[in-house]
């Protein structure tokens, strides 16, 4: 009999100890108790004021019990559901688990036939989708680009328009305002069933970003309202850049995003208690000789990965960054960035970890970055599943038996644990390098590009409902019609 | 090149913003015309800057404390070289497009134009076309930065260039445009003097469109 015996089922590790996690959460509450935030919507004022906030002008500073009693009401367990019911597409959130997929509105695309780098279009957010929908270690769908050839208040509505039937994964929308939020919506609770059968199975997650430093922008906060009284699942994402719009350090960096987010959370956990809540930053660095933002910097990810023990440690799940890449094509630049961060968002438990697929520091979306990245992930996973420690793999019997000098090919245990202990690749080649020249001596680049173009032609993804065509077809009509009569900026 | 003519460059090199206006007044106190301060001193402390820069040996932050000791010494240097009829680099209006709130990017272009010698004014993000309008008006600038990150607001740099045209005011000033989607190509379509793909670059470019390199 074991006794007091402690199991890690799977790998992790950690950037903090729980002192320094517990320091990080009470400056946090400091921040926002004593220099409070740049709330830009009166409404959101208002209610914050009426639950507790101290409101001068525009500035609104949080007590901190404000704060922890919206933590103590958002759940850190919850399912997002894929909208055919296919078990094996739901995302369960939850402590031990990380969750990837692409990022939103990059300006470019690799055209996955011509290989250039060109404005993103209408049929891109449907291959896209396709993708995410056959790749098995994606998770969730965003589109990796804005629409360039359609009204420009309408990019973020035909995305989704146009996703949505091509997987049945979740997918997180992002939204100009209000009607675009209120068009989106009803194409996603058409499929669900109503409303209500929304609110208990979530098929897509709410997007919204403020500004820093400590800035809560009127739109970030209107489609924050929006969602919390549709209750939307929703990700509140700042994008603090270190030395430029947050401190250069890593931890002062994590704490304004946490302070950022938090505004949010007790925003909308006042409005809908219990609204199932990713807290949110891309963390990451100004490149003080390029000055660009970094997609692909060490910081990124161990950013990222303190943020995410954060908001572990304050009970909530976290939208993590990975994947993504500063370099301008498939080269070995996108395949270290990417994996490595992918690794780190996967060791963390980073529950949703987007952008994966971003390439040129998120200018341009890459349908082959997404699909490398997806081995990574694969891989990273098999890393974070652990080893499982008991007689059975420990096989000391096994080893008795077989004895020395013996072979282990055909023992029943082998038999037994070779594909569950095993991960089998799908893109890195293990051939011998015979076999390698045989099948035409093709490098990795070139079996990413031809792995996308097969999805591409025989992926078929299942269908949406009739109803949930229709609507689609409508309120794309009816946004059209907004937009010819200028009337888009209304809420 | 003289001795004090010499410490203040190096003031500007280092950044030293304290130093700096003490080093000019000395300049001054010792009988050196202001044109030459500026010229010799900390032009040539600010051209060292961008040559480390560009060779990657010095990094922003550093740069941007030696732009605001530049300031800091044409605080004293400025009403002088005025009254002396000396031809400065000019003024720069800074702004972000309406509807768009990146302004990391003018930022930095407005602190490199800064080190540059001009005198920048900032509007700050989401600017419509009026206010900069109204504020060339007030503030007779020689150059007019427009930033826009998004391209659903890149237009708006079309739109302020036209309400310009509109205002008489479009060949009082030239107009450059810059932020990550924005492209030559854009800036010739929309009628821009000129596109920068850096904050450096910027800075080099509203030197060129005032005649100063
Ligand atoms: C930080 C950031 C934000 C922050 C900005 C906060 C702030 N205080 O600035 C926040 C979180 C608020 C934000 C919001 C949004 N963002 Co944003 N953001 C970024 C990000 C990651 C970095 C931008 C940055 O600061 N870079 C660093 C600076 C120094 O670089 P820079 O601005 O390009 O400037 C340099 C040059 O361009 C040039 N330059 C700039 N201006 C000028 C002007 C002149 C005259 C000259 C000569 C040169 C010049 O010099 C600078 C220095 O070298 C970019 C990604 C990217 N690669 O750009 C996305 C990005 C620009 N954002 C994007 C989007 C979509 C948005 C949102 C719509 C998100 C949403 N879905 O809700 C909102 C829009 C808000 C709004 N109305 O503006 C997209 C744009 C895509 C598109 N189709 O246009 C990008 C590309 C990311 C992406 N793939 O989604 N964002």
């Amino acid at each position: 009999m074991r006794t007091n015996y402690r199991v890690n089922s799977g790998t992790r590790f950690h950037v903090f100890s729980k002192d320094q996690l517990e320091q990080l959460f009470w400056d946090t509450l400091h921040i926002l108790e004593y220099t409070g935030l740049d709330v830009h919507h009166e409404e959101a004022r208002e209610i914050l004021k009426k639950a507790g906030a101290w409101v001068d002008g525009i500035r609104v500073r949080l007590p901190s019990y404000m704060v922890r009693k919206a933590l103590s009401m958002a759940p850190r367990s919850f399912t997002l559901w894929a909208r055919d019911g296919d078990p094996k597409k739901n995302i369960h959130i939850g402590p031990g688990r990380a969750h990837f997929g692409p990022g939103p509105t990059c300006p470019n695309f690799i055209d996955p036939y011509t290989l250039e780098r060109r404005p993103y279009i209408k049929g891109d957010a449907e291959l896209v989708a396709k993708v995410v929908d056959a790749l098995p270690n994606i998770d969730f769908c965003e589109s990796l680009g804005s629409i360039s050839d359609v009204h420009v208040d309408l990019s973020a509505l035909y995305e989704f328009a146009y996703m949505f039937p091509n997987t049945s994964k979740p997918i997180v929308a992002w939204s100009f305002r209000w009607d675009d939020s209120e068009a989106i919506h009803k194409i996603a609770i058409t499929e669900a069933g109503g409303q209500e059968a929304f609110e208990r199975r979530p098929n897509y997650v709410h997007y919204c970003e403020p500004v820093s430093p400590l800035v809560s922008t009127f739109e970030a906060l209107d489609k924050l309202i929006f969602a919390a009284r549709h209750r939307v699942p929703l990700v509140f994402t700042p994008c603090p850049i270190a030395g430029a719009t947050a401190p250069c350090t890593l931890a002062g960096l994590i704490a304004q995003a946490a302070a950022e987010s938090w505004m949010g959370l007790t925003l909308a956990q006042t409005i809908a208690p219990g609204l199932p809540f990713f807290m949110g930053g891309v963390t990451s660095i100004l490149d003080m000789q390029t000055m660009i933002f970094s997609y692909g910097a060490p910081e990124l990810a161990l950013a990222e990965c303190g943020l995410t023990e954060l908001a572990h440690y304050a009970g909530l799940p976290l939208w993590n960054t990975g994947g993504c890449t500063d370099s301008k094509t498939l080269d070995e630049q996108a395949a270290i960035e990417g994996s490595f961060s992918v690794m780190a968002a996967a060791l963390c438990g980073g529950d949703l970890t987007h952008d994966v697929g971003y390439t040129e520091s998120a200018m341009t979306g890459s349908l082959f970055q997404l699909c490398m990245m997806d081995e990574a992930i694969g891989w990273s996973r098999r890393v974070t599943r652990g080893i499982e420690v008991n007689e059975e793999t420990l096989a000391v019997e096994v080893i008795k038996s077989v004895g020395p000098n013996g072979h282990y090919l055909r023992h029943p245990h082998t038999r037994k644990f070779f594909k569950t202990e095993f991960w089998y690749p799908t893109l890195c080649d293990r051939h011998n390098y015979e076999e390698w020249k045989a099948a035409g001596s093709l490098p990795m680049r070139e079996r990413v590009i031809a792995k996308v173009r097969e999805i591409l032609e025989t992926h078929t993804p299942p269908p949406i409902k009739k109803e949930t065509r229709d609507v689609i077809e409508k309120v794309l009509a009816d946004a059209e019609a907004r937009a010819k009569s200028g009337d888009t900026k209304k809420k | 090149m003289s001795k004090i003519l010499e410490q203040l460059a190096t003031a500007i090199i280092e950044g030293d913003i304290d130093n700096t206006p003490k080093l000019v007044q000395k300049a001054l106190d010792e009988g050196l015309e202001p044109l030459t301060i500026l010229n010799d001193g900390m032009v040539m402390g600010m051209n060292e800057v961008g040559r480390r820069f560009k060779a990657g040996d010095m990094f922003v932050p550093e740069v941007l404390m030696s732009a605001e000791a530049m300031q800091a010494g044409l605080k004293v240097l400025r009403p002088l070289l005025v009254a002396s009829g000396a031809k400065l680099l000019g003024k720069v209006i800074m702004a972000t497009v309406q509807g768009d709130l990146h302004d990391i990017g003018k930022n930095l272009v407005g602190m490199m134009c800064e080190g540059a010698g001009f005198e920048v004014i900032d509007l700050g993000f989401d600017v419509p076309a009026e206010r900069i309008v109204q504020a060339v008006k007030e503030h007779k600038p020689d150059i007019v930065g427009l930033s826009a990150l998004l391209t659903t607001t890149m237009r708006q740099m079309a739109y302020t260039i036209k309400a310009l045209e509109e205002a008489g005011l479009r060949d009082k000033v030239k107009v450059m445009v810059g932020g990550a989607p924005v492209d030559e190509e854009f800036a010739k379509k929309i009628g821009a003097d000129g596109y920068g793909s850096n904050a450096a670059a910027g800075a080099e470019l509203a030197k060129k469109l005032v005649g100063a390199a």
